[in-house]
């Protein structure tokens, strides 16, 4: 068991509860925040942006309406920073939840491989043999039209060489 | 401390400045670096941790003022409707930045003859074109030749282009049944391993710091080998101000360390490479009784013609998962179709457009940059059709120069070391708010023949200011610019400004790749002219 004082007092997470599910409700096969937030995300978001703190109790305060709705009207109105962070807080805790990622079908930023050695889609469907036979496009300063070339454009890459530093 | 002066003492350790320090000291100058940043490791970047998206914005913002790190100095920008973005860090900004790597045009260096508005460039495509290529090589960039945008001749990008990915593909189909340009982006990201560095990985965090890599910032690129030929480069070191003698040269800088000792670093010749906003900020810092409105200053325009290209985003949502949070950012594709003037469009000049990937899920859940938001049981209908559905063409509009446009010193706000903040005074004007109205309408009609089933639109977004430009112009006439055109000041002949601020004009293109072949060309003219040099007795 934890000997650290909780982020919120329970009053403070219940505020919060009503708040997150008022947003973000359980609906189209996906939990509600307010289920989701629990201590442990809200110490997530917080270790990665303590800043947030303040703006997160600001917006618990018992002196705003009591009704979810309300009370994000009147931070609209007179603290629309505290609002703006404390959307960011709930948001930040729902969507670093893992089962929630999972269910949106986002695995996160992933490493890729690059398979530079294939040949692009875009030259396999003569995209860019359609841009090199309308020609140049650069403003020929000399002239101040439209650049005239004598020979047409081909692609200078030699794409056999693809894959390999030159 | 020093007692010797350095040959060259190079202020600022970012783009710029590291591939100056690295030609020179490679040359055998003997080179010292004032850098008020540090080095950053790859494993301190977010990009693989669940954290990403809460500390982009905050500790990784790309705006100094956001993040308030004790190496950042505040800016003044109530008067401003672009916010200047910018990082302090050996490698600079180049930390943060996207990565896209495409060049000037032609046309770009002749504004004034050809539209009769802002001014001509002392130089021209065709002298900056093999410092464009060295640089290429230098920082290893991918990409793919013969782009008709472009004049031809000239080496093709050292490494195969970028993956476009799903939804670049869709929109260059989408230009081919449109008849318009479009053409893999030059990216200085590797696309295979190039110079003992790893390739992309694809995971769309560039602008938050690379973990591979594979984006190219000078921390990488260049300093690890100005450093092996014997350049020294002192992080935490906090210019102060610039000093000179009787004759008018100046003689070295005095800078804070972290503690806050002030020390005096001499040198034979100064090169500023602090951005276009640090570099005019530290020319006012320097007033003396001999210079009254600032060191190099007899023009009056340090400071002034300050340009950051007015940005608007157009994002189109597809039904189908694009998978749009991945990919290099970076763009995949780019287009030049509506670069040029064209009068009867009602403004002059244009913007090259840049498709871009989208965030993570905390990103498609928030007020989006259009400003749509929705709460209740659709908003997860709202982030299932935002988040990975995306393709975003970013719009860099030229920004042509006004001199009411510049950087001063504040009178109020300071830095952690006392020294006063700039503040920047900024106005877009009717011309750019034409062109984006202009370009956002075609770049929605490219969206839309692309497949997308609606298009958002943040017409001007206020954190774009990426590109500092234009506050210390070169030119020919001392009258009219700050610099020549080897980038030395006209009044102080053994001062050189490298970063941006030199630009005459801004272009219609990220513009990192000209700054770095522009600084490469000053360092080759510092060589070339070495004996020659006028240097402090």
């Amino acid at each position: 068991m934890s000997l650290e004082p909780r982020v919120l007092d329970p009053p403070e997470q219940a505020t919060l509860a009503a708040l997150a599910e008022h947003l973000i409700p359980a609906a189209h096969g996906m939990p509600s925040a307010g289920v989701v937030i629990d201590e442990r995300r809200l110490r997530f978001v917080l270790g990665a942006r303590p800043d947030l703190l303040e703006a997160l109790r600001a917006g618990m305060r018992p002196d705003l309406p009591a009704d979810p709705a309300a009370r994000l009207i009147v931070l609209e109105r007179d603290e629309p920073e505290t609002l703006s962070k404390l959307l960011l807080v709930i948001v930040g805790a729902y969507y670093t939840d893992r089962l929630v990622r999972d269910q949106l079908g986002y695995p996160g930023q992933q490493a890729i491989t690059i398979q530079s050695w294939k040949y692009p889609q875009y030259l396999e469907e003569g995209l860019i043999d359609q841009v090199l036979a309308r020609g140049p496009i650069w403003r020929d300063p000399t002239t101040g039209r439209t650049a005239i070339e004598d020979r047409p454009r081909t692609l200078t890459t030699d794409t056999h060489e693809i894959g390999r530093p030159r | 401390m020093a007692t010797e002066p350095a040959d060259v003492l190079i202020i600022g350790a970012g783009a710029s400045g590291g591939v100056v320090a690295r030609r020179l000291s490679e040359a055998g100058f003997r080179v010292v670096c004032l850098e008020q940043g540090d080095w950053h490791d790859k494993s301190e970047y977010r990009g693989p941790e669940l954290d990403w998206e809460l500390t982009m914005r905050k500790q990784w913002s790309t705006s100094p003022n956001v993040r308030g790190l004790p190496q950042d100095y505040p800016i003044d920008e109530t008067d401003a409707e672009i916010s200047p973005l910018m990082y302090s860090a050996v490698g600079g900004s180049m930390l943060i930045f996207a990565g896209a790597w495409p060049r000037m045009l032609p046309s770009d260096f002749r504004v004034r003859s050809l539209d009769g508005i802002a001014d001509d460039w002392p130089i021209d495509y065709h002298e900056l074109r093999p410092y464009y290529e060295r640089t290429d090589r230098e920082f290893g960039v991918s990409g793919m030749g013969g782009d008709p945008a472009y004049p031809v001749g000239g080496e093709d990008p050292p490494l195969p282009p970028l993956p476009i990915g799903a939804g670049g593909l869709k929109v260059a189909r989408a230009h081919a049944r449109l008849g318009w340009h479009w053409w893999p982006e030059p990216n200085s990201i590797l696309s295979v391993p190039y110079d003992g560095r790893r390739p992309c990985v694809q995971r769309g965090t560039c602008q938050q710091g690379c973990n591979e890599g594979a984006k190219a910032s000078t921390d990488l690129t260049h300093w690890p080998k100005a450093i092996a030929a014997g350049a020294r480069l002192v992080t935490g070191a906090r210019v102060r101000r610039l000093e000179t003698d009787a004759t008018g040269l100046v003689t070295g800088a005095t800078w804070l360390d972290r503690e806050g000792q002030e020390h005096f670093e001499p040198a034979k010749v100064v090169v500023l490479a602090a951005n276009a906003i640090g570099t005019p900020r530290l020319l006012l810092l320097s007033a003396s009784p001999a210079h009254r409105d600032g060191l190099a200053n007899s023009s009056g325009l340090v400071g002034r013609r300050l340009m950051m290209h007015p940005f608007a985003n157009v994002g189109g949502l597809f039904d189908e998962n694009l998978e749009s949070w991945q990919g290099q950012f970076g763009c995949s594709i780019e287009s030049f179709e509506f670069y040029e003037t064209d009068e009867r469009r009602g403004f002059v000049r244009g913007a090259k457009w840049g498709l871009a990937p989208t965030f993570g899920p905390i990103n498609a859940a928030l007020p989006s940059r259009a400003g749509t938001q929705v709460w209740g049981a659709d908003h997860h209908l709202h982030v299932r059709s935002h988040l990975g559905r995306g393709a975003n063409w970013g719009i860099f509009g030229e920004d042509l120069p006004d001199e009411g446009n510049q950087v001063t010193l504040s009178g109020t706000l300071t830095d952690g070391s006392g020294i006063p903040a700039p503040e920047v005074h900024y106005k877009v004007s009717e011309n750019s708010r034409r062109l984006l109205d202009f370009h956002i309408e075609k770049a929605s009609e490219s969206l839309l023949e692309a497949g997308a089933r609606t298009v958002e639109v943040d017409r001007l977004m206020r954190y774009s200011g990426w590109h500092l430009l234009g506050t210390a112009r070169m030119g020919d006439d001392p009258k009219t610019s700050v610099l020549d055109r080897w980038n030395r000041a006209h009044d102080v002949p053994n001062l050189y400004v490298v970063d941006g601020s030199c630009f005459v004009t801004s272009a219609g293109v990220n513009p990192t790749s000209s700054i770095v072949a522009l600084a490469l060309r000053a360092a080759d003219h510092m060589v070339e002219t070495r004996f020659d040099q006028q240097v402090p007795v």
